[in-house]
């Protein structure tokens, strides 16, 4: 869809729409943010106020063959769980208006605009920031607390709870499905397997809580993005997950998401939760974590080769040898300790 | 001087110097004509032009690694063609006993491939220090 397109049905929608909350009559500076190889991310104003139009490109029946939850929720259920994050302390957006497939605009949900930064190269690195990377390792363990503490009852009938069991299952069934093609994730696999945590009582996850998905200000925390690989696993998942190699953005001396320290994730999530997660469970799943990059490559791949996607996506498939070369050094350094 | 002008002229042109010539291309005229998605996407193409040319330099050391592995693990094998999928499979049965030995062919592979697909991915210099 052209960008004028898709302001000529936001015009004719939104009026209805938002006459009860936002003034406003037209779109204005209508634009893609880069970034986002799944789902479209727009920036525009509505009247003086900033917008953020989140858009599934594509319809999920073109990718139907895929399964799994890894191209994530539809972004009707991502909203729904935005609006339950919204009654915590964790920092998200507003949600203004949901569009189902059915709808011109294609599926999509209207949030608010928080400001922030978002690209991790400005804000791993920008002196400006110095005092935001010194608050934020803290700051995500409160904020990942906050989110596990969600009710799972009110959650949509997608965010079903699942066992260890299912997960090595469905990625099994996905290796297989894109070909076997990969000796190191299929022996990261079986590691995890034979490895596997024992107890492992399911919370609400974001499931792609990592730098690249976080809005950061000068003070720390200020956004919480991406929410549609949310899903129902333990908890010290979600924090392996920030402290995957991959999300460190080349900071590997900082294991929290390439600008903090375990103690002060493990510190800030026990403040809200009244449990301190084990250090060695949390290294498992960043090794589970990097196989699920892996998988991410490969369905970037897959999606690619199904017609869906620009340049950006046939790059991606190439690095699964990142995810490779994580499985296989994180399990030889797990075997030294 | 007298050397130099009995040369012939090069009026040839590699694959590879192909390769750099349309990297040029992307980086010195496309980049500054386009903007926001475009000028993302350019970089993300001079980056696989990359990837190809490390491919064609690397890609036998590689296939020699996967050829001696074939013969170490898969005997019945006759030849290397899909042999990562063939590896993948024996491990998803656990038909492989991962050994040391195996395992140094897994990380040696991947240190090649690493080196093909992003090389400048920072785990890469832990491993290589751990294993090269």
């Amino acid at each position: 869809m052209t960008p004028e397109t898709l302001a000529q049905h936001l015009d004719d929608n939104l009026t209805a729409l938002l006459s009860g909350s936002l003034a406003g009559r037209k779109v204005s500076e209508l634009s893609r943010l880069s970034g986002g190889a799944n789902n479209e991310t727009w920036r525009l104003n509505w009247g003086d106020t900033p917008l953020i139009l989140r858009r599934r490109p594509f319809s999920a029946d073109s990718v139907a063959n895929l399964e799994g939850n890894i191209l994530g929720l539809s972004l009707v259920d991502e909203a729904e769980v935005i609006r339950l994050a919204t009654a915590t302390e964790v920092p998200v957006p507003a949600i203004h208006a949901v569009f189902d497939a059915d709808h011109p605009i294609g599926e999509a949900f209207l949030m608010g605009f928080i400001p922030g930064e978002s690209i991790p190269q400005r804000w791993l690195t920008d002196d400006a920031f110095e005092t935001a990377r010194a608050n934020l390792a803290y700051q995500c363990g409160e904020a990942l607390a906050g989110i596990h503490a969600i009710d799972r009852r009110k959650l949509p009938d997608k965010i079903g709870p699942t066992t260890l069991d299912n997960r090595f299952a469905a990625a099994q069934k996905r290796l297989h499905a894109f070909g076997d093609i990969s000796p190191a994730m299929q022996f990261g696999l079986n590691w995890l397997i034979d490895n596997a945590p024992d107890n492992t009582p399911c919370v609400l996850l974001h499931g792609d809580f990592r730098t690249g998905n976080l809005l950061v200000n000068e003070k720390g925390l200020a956004g919480v993005l991406d929410w549609e690989l949310t899903h129902q696993g333990p908890a010290e998942e979600d924090l392996g997950y920030l402290c995957a190699n991959v999300w460190r953005f080349g900071h590997l001396d900082k294991p929290v998401g390439g600008f903090g320290h375990y103690d002060d994730l493990i510190a800030g999530y026990a403040a809200i939760a009244g449990w301190a997660p084990e250090l060695r469970t949390i290294r498992y799943w960043e090794i589970f974590a990097a196989l699920s990059w892996g998988l991410v490559c490969q369905t970037m791949g897959a999606l690619w080769h199904s017609g869906n996607g620009d340049v950006e996506r046939a790059a991606v498939a190439r690095r699964r040898s990142e995810a490779e070369l994580d499985i296989l050094l994180l399990i030889d350094e797990w075997e030294d300790t | 001087m007298s050397d130099e002008s009995d040369r012939p002229t090069q009026s040839d042109v590699t694959s590879a110097e192909l390769l750099g010539a349309v990297k040029g291309f992307l980086m010195e005229s496309v980049l500054p004509a386009v903007a926001g998605r475009d000028q993302f996407n350019t970089r993300v193409a001079a980056n696989v032009l990359g990837i190809i040319e490390r491919e064609q330099a690397l890609s036998p050391a590689l296939q020699a690694l996967d050829r001696e592995a074939a013969q170490r693990w898969l005997p019945e094998q006759a030849s290397t063609e899909e042999l990562p999928q063939q590896l993948a499979r024996a491990l998803a049965k656990r038909d492989i006993p991962v050994d040391p030995d195996f395992m140094a062919y897994l990380k040696a592979r991947q240190l090649v491939l690493i080196a093909i697909n992003n090389p400048r991915y920072a785990s890469r210099a832990v491993a290589e220090a751990r294993w090269g």
